[in-house]
């Protein structure tokens, strides 16, 4: 039949299918659709990123209509990566996606706040009297100033107008300049990378005013002291993307999926490429879904781990077998050939220093360092000087690279092994692994293990000494038996000697057939891949007393396999880690260096140890973690007698610094007729001039003004929170410990003791945020800042090579202004008020002896405290370096708001190299305008944040390529290389602020960091070392393995060992004595990075609320929680001397029995009743930690282990506590509502 | 066109001293208009002489620790309708296009969902059309009046004159039925999920309040479950 009738001639019909008739095609109104397009419209979107504490710094679109911010969703124009590697987007997660709401929250700062007790003062006494006097009239008065001090915490905060807290806050920034001096105005503000010019804001500040900026990345214990040590490199890592270039992954105390979460993508990618992943962790932590195999020890015993793998790996691939790759890294990039003197001690003899150029008569024809210059046996066994020690760094200019040549020139192939025809010595080694305590095991190997180290004698200045190699000594370390006879050593995996895997197994509860495969497989894939195996690792290991040993023993793995430098390689350590990019474009900026040098700098953990008085309450005697085979001397002392001498003697900062105000040490050096330097130096140790660190307690001597932005120092990472609530804020408390006074106990020998301790050491706290956070509700004055949407500033990670901005997408809401705003009035309001106090002063600094400066070469041999010694300090080699800095008072607003004369003066750099940058201050001149008049006349203007950050762009190399060009050059003079090539294509390159704007940029290569930006390889540490041979900052310039300090000998620590963790004997003096009727139970108390919040931040947030519990809780195991009767969601409380604790119990097979986790930072202010043993709401994670510091972290002045700002110095470690756990009987919210009592009848 | 939403939003506002000195004045134009209730007005007069005679460090310190510390006596309007959604954005937007509508720019450092600032828009409205646009927020200001009161303080009167011009129910959102521990059924029930569907309901409900306040109430469940608290989120004070 036709079907001719049934087409349509003219038109065609408006439905169509398609899919074989499955589908219709209409064409019908699509008003629908409206209401999807009204959702998503917006006026603009503008680029921002979340700017604090986060480090994986993700490029966001905010979307604004109407002038408000409606939502946020990741942006996706990063430029591709190169093919066969994963693109970097989308990045984001669900907690930046969730900042939006933190604008316009109940929880936000809104007002500039002030303590209403304090103002009805201020007012009171401002009318009739000038600013800075009515200040004193305040806090001279002791009733008056505990008015207000006693009830921090206690609500009373009341509005002011900005102009009147600026007024209140420079006038006491004036008086406390005048009275004490300016070191005792403290600042605190972690993590710059995230958002720098708002960091810069108050560093700068402080900077000119002579104040003082804490170090941050030490007190979080995020600092791995494992990598300054090993590296001379404060942290250096790969990024993410080089995850994906890895064959072989090991995620260890680290969580990537919860923690990074928008760069875990790549570990996911790598996988489906066969890369294999081992994931060890105690708990079955989120990470450990990635695993293809799951090791989990027992929490605390990594380095036990590490330590068989190692002997695993030096057992097949160094001794049974020789693989070339390993090998020839092993002598051109590390320390192994290095040579170590044997000195007597009882019967054997124990490891001493590195040999060095100086030891040998004539000094080898060293002329310059020879003391500095470390030694080794070339191929035919004579003793040669490799180039690239440190000695080589300083006072020369050409032989200080890692080219396999001896310093007259001759290539070299050095010895590792006097194992042959060499006899051997007995070398004793200590064992710390007998001393376990609190269910830690145990073992019972003696506390001095004897080995066989085949060694040689040499002639040298002092007489014949017997030396070996760091590689002998390490293989003897390792337990590994060479057939040199003697005992401690093992042939066998199965003998339970340490550290093979058999021991291990006793130790960790790994079983020694999985440490035995996962060596093999790591160690295999490194010698087919040229070093693509890889360690991600982090807080689980690194918040540890002993986290060197870990570190150690896993960078030991990592360096013996040749995985460090290369791509696919190394060991990537994330936790607080940060990468400030353009660091030093920033550091002018940031501290104030365009105006003077030095700007004062301080540790933060000795500080808050010293100043929040936890030293008064320490429990861990210094002598229970000296080593058994410590070289003869006086070890006596408590920890912060330790860190009092390293003060003293110039290795960690100090401040405040002196007794006296330090505007009066000029004054008082030209009254006697001495140079500053001179007379500081005689006057300290006449005692003319007193060290505060002497005596802390001393009013003269306590810190007196703290700033705190850009974190919630008392919410979050304040360990300790009780200790500051009762000594440095002086208010009320829940601390349940008594100090040594008390108990009786013995008493520093450095430090002066009050019976009475103080309460209360800060006259005034201001704390910038724009949520009302556990700080801020102590705080004297609460400033309102502008959020991560409302300010333009920068951000940089080292999880990524890319620059993002913030941006302000709108105003700040209601008062609120940015940090660079805030503290330019600030700077504004103290320049008009100091001419009532203040001037032209001149003020003495005292730095530490610094890395990266030539000062770092100071002691080489042993150690002299002049005070102990009763030797003459000299200032900059035993004791701090003494510099006269000019202070333009009534000026300081203009030189915050310009860029100073120093630069074109003295140039820029960092990191031990300097060049000229009159060319970029030039091109800052036309770019920002020039200041007219005043102090600042005819210098580049810095009035706003923009100013401040094409400042930074244009002064750093990683952001201007003509200036890393200049920086390589001026590197390849003191390597004698040329290294240009890595900058030379992107000379010209300039980035700008609105280059970033527009889309991500990638950084330039610059030797400030040691990888390098390529179409090649991803960002990988230490590649430039490796490939472009520019030495470590190191003593020997190579990674350093062998720890040859006297402080690190005497605390066994020169090599890598097992080290149990420390007893803290918290919990003894207050099991049963608070008892409310419910079993007790003591456990680890371990509080790792949560995935509902960063840090504090997002915690008081109800969007993540919602995610998670809603509150204070601690994951207990179901067996622990079984034996005190508790149940899920049961309210417990958690309490040891240091303080208390509430929280819900989460209970949960993913917890090991013997610990809980307490997810770090919940804040104090959401959703936490009142402690039953304190009265006191809640406490925080931080109510049961107390700090506890380790010697060796405070030693400088000795190349690598000198001090620089978060680079080397004390760590606030805090997971080896322990906590008693019981049941609450009742929940008492401090509400006036009557308390809830929680039944104990099961359901 | 009534004098009484700018005096109820005076008394709403940040404490000042001009604040103390005006309470005269805003007693005489409330009695005035008498738009508030006489008993409402007689217990606003006890809060006036409260305010006039009570050291102003102390009335603000009060304030602040009254709706600047606590999220649930939040005198943002939309805190409480829109919580933690997205759609608080586009609330806000609307806001500000229906004063702009009205000829008005926000002048001060506020947002559009601040009670006072609301009521001072209805001030310059003819009083029926005030008075209906006050019956939007009904619920939350009888919510408030609760609250307030139970924190027994003066603003639950300036809060329940507001609610009882919006002729709010007495039955607000606060009162959130207790639930029987032993009624499995209705547990379920508190405890189920929605179903998911698509459109714009949703987009609307997704993040609104409701669901937040059932998952901290989820969250609170007592442990051994033998009580359920009535109290549906608490955001603890100053320590």
């Amino acid at each position: 039949m036709s079907h001719f009738l049934d087409r349509l001639t003219f038109f065609k019909k408006q439905v169509d299918t398609f899919a074989d008739g499955y589908g219709v095609v209409t064409n019908e109104p699509r008003e629908w659709e409206d209401g999807y397009r009204k959702r998503w419209q917006h006026d603009k979107a503008v680029r921002s990123t979340h700017g604090v504490n986060c480090t994986g710094s993700c490029s966001w679109k905010i979307y604004v209509k109407g002038g408000i911010v409606t939502w946020e969703t990741q942006q996706t124009d990063y430029p591709r990566t190169r093919p066969d590697l994963p693109n970097h987007e989308p990045r984001g997660c669900a907690r930046g996606a969730s900042y939006s709401w933190y604008l316009y929250s109940a929880n936000r700062v809104k007002h500039p706040m002030v303590r209403g007790r304090l103002l009805k003062l201020w007012r009171e006494a401002r009318a009739t009297l000038t600013p800075v006097a009515a200040w004193a009239s305040i806090v001279e008065d002791a009733g008056k100033r505990a008015s207000y001090t006693s009830k921090r915490g206690l609500g009373g905060l009341i509005r002011a107008t900005w102009d009147e807290v600026n007024e209140i806050i420079a006038s006491a920034n004036a008086y406390t300049v005048k009275t004490y001096g300016p070191d005792r105005v403290i600042g605190f503000s972690p993590i710059p990378a995230m958002s720098m010019v708002s960091y810069a804001a108050g560093a700068r500040y402080l900077s000119l005013l002579g104040g003082v900026c804490l170090s941050f990345y030490d007190w979080y214990c995020d600092l791995p002291p494992a990598s300054p040590m090993t590296w001379g490199e404060q942290t250096d890592v790969p990024e993410s993307a080089d995850w994906y270039n890895a064959g072989y992954l090991m995620i260890w105390g680290s969580n990537v999926p919860q923690t990074r979460t928008p760069d875990a993508h790549f570990y996911t990618e790598v996988r489906y490429k066969g890369t294999k992943s081992v994931v060890v962790s105690p708990d079955y932590a989120e990470a450990t879904k990635f695993a293809d195999l799951w090791l989990h020890p027992k929490q605390g015993t990594d380095a036990a781990l590490a330590l068989a793998i190692g002997h695993v790996i030096l057992r097949e691939y160094y001794l049974n077998r020789s693989v070339p790759y390993f090998e020839d890294y092993a002598r051109r990039y590390t320390d192994l050939p290095m040579l170590v003197r044997l000195v007597r001690k009882g019967d054997a003899f124990i490891p001493e220093r590195l040999l060095r150029a100086e030891d040998f008569a004539d000094n080898l024809g060293e002329a310059n360092n020879a003391a500095w210059k470390t030694m080794a046996f070339d191929q035919d066994g004579q003793p040669v000087v490799p180039l690239g020690s440190v000695g080589f760094r300083w006072g020369q200019e050409g032989k200080w690279n890692l080219e396999a040549k001896e310093s007259g020139g001759r290539e070299v192939a050095l010895t590792l092994t006097l194992a042959g025809d060499n006899p051997t010595a007995r070398v004793s080694f200590p064992y710390f692994g007998g001393a376990a305590t609190n269910g830690f095991k145990a073992t019972g190997h003696g506390d001095v293990l004897t080995r066989n180290v085949p060694v040689r004698n040499l002639a040298l200045k002092d007489g014949d000494t017997l030396v070996t190699t760091v590689f002998d000594l390490m293989c003897a370390n390792y337990g590994l038996d060479r057939g040199l006879g003697g005992n401690n050593v093992a042939s066998d995996y199965d003998e339970d000697k340490p550290f093979t895997p058999a021991w291990a197994e006793n130790i960790t509860g790994v079983p020694r057939h999985h440490i035995i495969h996962v060596a093999r497989e790591f160690a295999t894939n490194a010698e087919k891949t040229n070093g693509r195996s890889m360690v991600i690792l982090g807080a689980g290991l690194n918040h540890w007393f002993h986290m060197d040993m870990a570190y150690r023993g896993i960078i030991n793995m990592l360096v013996f396999c040749g995985c460090i430098g290369q791509s696919g390689g190394g060991w990537s350590h994330y936790v607080g880690q940060e990468k400030l990019r353009p660091q030093t474009g920033w550091v002018p900026i940031a501290f104030g260096t365009d105006w003077a040098k030095p700007p004062r700098h301080q540790n933060g953990t000795s500080f808050f140890y010293a100043h929040t008085d936890q030293w008064r309450y320490e429990t861990l005697d210094v002598a229970e973690i000296l080593s058994p085979t410590a070289p003869d001397g006086d070890w006596s002392g408590s920890t912060i007698d330790y860190n009092v001498r390293a003060e003293r003697m110039g290795w960690l900062p100090s401040a405040p610094q002196l007794k006296q105000n330090p505007l009066t040490v000029a004054a008082r050096a030209k009254a006697a007729g001495l140079e500053p330097k001179d007379y500081v130096a005689k006057a300290v140790a006449s005692g003319e001039l007193d060290l505060s660190c002497h005596d802390p307690d001393d009013p003269a001597n306590w810190p007196r003004n703290m700033f705190v932005w850009r974190s919630n120092l008392l919410g979050s990472s304040g360990k300790g929170h009780e200790y500051f609530l009762k000594h440095l804020l002086g208010t009320s408390n829940g601390l349940l410990g008594k100090d040594l006074g008390a108990e009786g106990r013995e008493r520093p020998q450095e430090v002066a003791w009050h019976d009475k301790a103080p309460e209360g050491k800060l006259d005034l706290l201001v704390t910038l945020d724009f949520r009302m956070s556990t700080t801020c509700v102590y705080s004297d004055i609460v400033l309102p800042t502008a959020t991560w949407y409302e300010k333009n500033d920068l951000n940089t990670s080292d999880m990524h090579p890319f620059i993002h901005p913030l941006t302000a997408a709108v105003d700040p809401a209601w008062e609120a202004r940015t940090d660079w705003q805030i503290y330019q009035d600030i700077a504004r309001a103290f320049s008009e008020i100091a001419p009532e106090v203040l001037g032209r002063e001149t003020d003495v600094v005292l730095t530490p002896v610094l890395h990266d400066t030539p000062g770092e070469l100071a002691q080489p041999y042993g150690v002299s405290d002049w005070k102990r010694d009763g030797t003459t300090p000299v200032p900059g080699r035993t004791m701090p370096t003494v510099t006269v800095v000019e202070r333009d008072y009534p000026g300081l607003y203009a030189q915050f708001t310009s860029i100073g004369p120093l630069l074109e003066k003295t140039g820029n750099g960092g990191k031990g190299i300097g060049w000229d940058t009159r060319h970029e201050v030039e091109f800052l001149r036309a770019l920002n305008g020039t200041v007219a008049a005043g102090p600042a006349a005819g210098q580049p203007r810095l009035e706003t944040d923009i100013h401040a950050i094409e400042a930074i762009l244009s002064l750093a190399p990683e952001t201007n390529g003509e200036v890393a060009v200049k920086a390589w050059e001026a590197l390849g003079r003191k390597t004698g290389r040329d290294h240009t090539h890595l900058a030379r294509p992107k000379e010209d390159e300039k980035i700008r602020f609105r280059d970033v704007i527009a889309q991500p940029r990638k950084i330039i290569s610059s030797p400030t960091w040691s990888g390098i930006e390529s179409d090649k390889v991803c960002y990988n540490a230490g590649y430039t070392n490796v490939h472009e041979f520019i030495p470590w900052r190191t003593l020997t310039g190579r990674q350093q393995l062998y720890q040859d300090h006297l402080w690190m000998r005497a605390f066994g620590e020169a090599l890598v060992t097992w080290r149990p963790p420390v007893d803290t004997k918290a919990t003894a003096q207050v099991q049963g004595r608070h008892a409310n009727g419910n079993p007790e139970i003591v456990l680890n108390f371990v509080t790792p990075h949560q995935k509902w919040g960063i840090h504090s931040t997002y915690t008081d947030n109800l969007l993540m609320l919602t995610l998670s519990r809603g509150g204070p809780c601690i994951w207990i195991s179901e067996s622990d929680a079984k034996r005190v009767g508790i149940v899920d969601n049961d309210w417990i409380e958690a309490f040891n001397t240091n303080g208390a604790l509430v929280a819900r119990a989460v209970v949960s097979q993913r917890v090991n029995p013997g610990m809980v986790m307490m997810y770090h930072a919940q804040e104090k202010i959401v959703n936490m009743p009142g402690s039953e043993i304190t009265g006191q709401r809640g406490g925080i994670h931080n109510s049961v930690t107390r700090v506890v510091m380790k010697p060796t972290h405070m030693i400088g002045g000795y190349a690598h282990q000198s001090y620089g700002l978060n680079y080397y110095g004390t760590v606030g470690s805090n997971r080896d506590e322990f906590i008693v756990i019981r049941r609450m009987n009742k929940v008492d919210w401090l509400d006036g509502t009557k308390p809830t009592m929680q039944k104990e009848t099961v359901a | 066109m009534a004098r009484t939403y700018r005096a109820l939003a005076a008394l709403l506002s940040y404490p000042t001293e001009a604040l103390q000195a005006a309470t005269g004045e805003i007693a005489a134009a409330l009695a005035e208009e008498a738009i508030v209730a006489a008993p409402q007005r007689t217990a606003i007069g006890i809060f006036l002489d409260e305010v006039a005679g009570t050291d102003i460090y102390e009335l603000q310190e009060r304030y602040f620790a009254l709706f600047d510390r606590s999220r649930t006596l939040s005198l943002h309007l939309f805190e409480h309708i829109h919580g933690e959604s997205r759609d608080r954005g586009q609330a806000m937007a609307d806001l500000v296009t229906l004063y702009q509508n009205h000829g008005l720019d926000i002048a001060a450092d506020e947002l559009p969902d601040f009670l006072p600032l609301f009521l001072d828009f209805l001030s310059l409205l003819p009083d029926t059309e005030a008075r209906t646009m006050l019956t939007e927020p009904a619920g939350i200001l009888r919510a408030l009046t609760d609250r307030l009161g139970a924190r027994n303080t003066g603003y639950a009167s300036v809060m329940a004159a507001l609610a009882d011009i919006a002729a709010a129910p007495t039955l607000a959102m606060s009162d959130i039925p207790e639930e029987n521990p032993d009624d499995l059924e209705a547990m379920d029930a508190s405890w189920e999920e929605a179903a998911v569907r698509f459109g714009p309901g949703e987009a609307v409900d997704a993040c609104g309040t409701d669901r937040v306040r059932t998952q901290i109430r989820a969250s609170q469940r007592n442990a051994r479950q033998t009580t359920v608290p009535s109290v549906p989120s608490r955001n603890a004070a100053a320590a």
